[in-house]
């Protein structure tokens, strides 16, 4: 048999699909996991590179936080993190509590990077004629350089997402759920149909929400600038903006 | 300045060539006088190897250090050679002699599955196999030592629960958290051996890689009450668990045994006496003690010849 067949042979076998190891409870595990870790870094990661953004300042801090939070491997983190988390919870600090921190670890740098690149990319001509009409600096952020920037935004989102939903699988060799334990268990067992099938679904799962950011970041740019390009010369800023 | 920089070159070379001649390497003095089973000088140079890991080599250089304390000669290269895919057909085309071998797993290379709980059964297939290998090769005596598959509890659970054996799970296993290999519910010696030997239920266990440091972790820290580890694993001597004995021998008994290639045995004066060194050592030898030895190497980082040295002279094995 080879590998597709038993791949293949895995995924369409309706045992697979039932019970407390079956591919929904995984697939919901992994998603909850996922999801999870997301929120988390979105709620640390966007005030931070919204702020840097708008005021310029800090941004050295900001890549130099990106850079490390890249460079340290996520299975280390997890490996750090788990003593300290095991004392604070044995059940759920041995696997949940390290790899949804690891996660959050690894969708921050994306996010604060292309929150602040996002920001600082609107045109400064914009910002400062908006400056001129009298908005304050939260209404400048809120109407004017989230909306222009929102598609850059929604691209450090969208790479975040892929990312964890496929470092998620990690948690698996920590006794985790998910979609990972298919990959670790087959693994173990010997078993091609059981780890490329839960590779399948991790990569699947990882590609629909690829898709979905995406269609949502070419949304946000078709809202915002027409043609989602810049403007191309200076004299399109010459029309008047519509009356707030 | 050129005689000082004579001098200095001349000085270093003395140093150099001091050290040499008091480096370890593959010479050896004779340390004592013959005892009986001793060598004679028509015995060849012992060629002794082993495995990559620790454990192997340890054994492999107590072995060396008895047969060098009775006079022979012995020679290290092929120590920490590779892995048994390497070490076993390296064995049998007479690159070395001597092996120290696990009678479960080394069974298992030749014969998939066909080790079981019983040391003498694993030992006698093992020789059946290695008779027709490499013109001939011995296995000895086994050794009560053994580093296999072992069920292990902290200590304050033990003495909880009066836990000493696996059958004393099975009443009190509802108040446990079990950890368990993550080839479990598809392994016959796990899942389906606790089940029929000890009535112990693991389908809801924690699944983690069974001897490996995630599962300590896991004991160390609460999560599991019951780890699947094996039974030599440092870890097991630095927290003080303890070992539940497999009273039902469910778990393949993986105990030491050496291996010696029949062409070497043809070669020595005193086969009998050979023998009967490397069976003493087998014999003195147990798995708490390998489990400590092992956590003075790997833990406490201590050289292998030293450690080897002081057990066997501790057992009076060697002056």
């Amino acid at each position: 048999m080879t590998v597709i067949d038993a791949t293949a042979a895995w995924l369409t076998d309706p045992a697979n699909w039932t019970g407390p190891n079956g591919i929904p409870v995984r697939l919901a595990e992994h998603l909850g996991v996922s999801l999870v870790s997301l929120l988390i870094a979105l709620a640390i990661a966007l005030p931070a590179g919204l702020y840097v953004g708008h005021t310029r300042r800090g941004s050295g801090i900001a890549v130099g936080i990106a850079n490390v939070g890249r460079a340290v491997p996520s299975i280390a983190l997890i490996g750090l993190v788990l003593p300290i988390t095991q004392a604070f919870d044995p059940a759920r600090g041995f696997s949940l509590y390290p790899t949804v921190l690891a996660m959050v670890a690894l969708a921050v740098p994306p996010i604060l990077v292309n929150a602040f690149a996002g920001i600082r990319g609107v045109d400064a001509e914009v910002v400062g004629a908006a400056r001129g009409m009298g908005l304050t600096e939260p209404q400048i952020l809120r109407r004017i350089e989230v909306p222009l920037a929102l598609p850059v935004v929604l691209g450090g989102i969208r790479s975040a997402a892929v990312q964890v939903i496929a470092t998620t699988t990690l948690g698996a060799i920590f006794a985790l759920g998910g979609l990972g334990r298919y990959v670790v268990d087959g693994l173990a067992q010997n078993d091609d149909g059981m780890l490329f099938g839960g590779v399948v679904l991790v990569a699947t799962l990882a590609m629909t929400a690829e898709g979905l950011l995406a269609g949502l970041q070419r949304l946000a740019a078709r809202a915002t600038t027409g043609s989602g390009r810049r403007p191309r010369s200076r004299a399109s800023l010459a029309r008047p903006i519509a009356a707030p | 300045m050129r005689i000082t920089r004579k001098l200095a070159l001349g000085a270093s070379m003395l140093v150099l060539l001091g050290a040499c001649s008091t480096g370890g390497g593959s010479t050896s003095v004779p340390s004592a006088a013959p005892s009986a089973g001793g060598a004679s000088a028509s015995d060849p140079t012992i060629k002794v190897g082993s495995d990559g890991f620790y454990e192997a080599k340890l054994m492999a250089e107590t072995y060396a250090q008895a047969l060098e304390a009775a006079g022979y000669k012995v020679d290290r290269t092929a120590i920490g050679i590779g892995a048994r895919t390497v070490s076993a057909p390296a064995l049998e085309s007479g690159q070395f002699d001597l092996k120290p071998e696990y009678v479960g797993s080394g069974l298992a290379f030749y014969q998939k599955g066909a080790q079981t709980g019983d040391p003498a059964a694993n030992q006698k297939a093992l020789q059946a196999i290695l008779t027709g290998k490499g013109g001939g090769i011995t296995v000895l005596d086994f050794s009560p030592a053994a580093d296999q598959n072992a069920f292990v509890v902290r200590k304050d659970t033990a003495d909880q629960f009066k836990l000493a054996k696996l059958s004393d799970l099975a009443a009190v296993q509802a108040q446990l958290k079990f950890g368990v290999a993550t080839d479990c519910s598809t392994n016959p010696i796990c899942g389906a051996a606790l089940k029929s030997a000890y009535g112990i239920d693991v389908s809801n266990a924690t699944k983690l890689a069974a001897c490996d440091t995630p599962m300590a972790q896991a004991l160390k820290g609460k999560t599991i009450d019951v780890a699947e580890l094996c039974s030599t694993q440092p870890d097991i001597a630095v927290n003080g668990w303890v070992v539940l004995a497999d009273d039902k021998q469910t778990q393949p008994a993986d105990n030491l045994a050496p291996l010696v290639r029949n062409d070497l045995l043809g070669k020595l004066a005193d086969k009998a006496g050979f023998e009967k060194i490397l069976n003493a050592v087998s014999a003195a030898m147990d798995t708490a003690t390998l489990t400590d030895l092992g956590k003075q190497i790997s833990v406490d980082n201590k050289d292998i010849a030293v450690v080897a040295k002081a057990w066997l002279q501790s057992k009076g094995l060697v002056k």
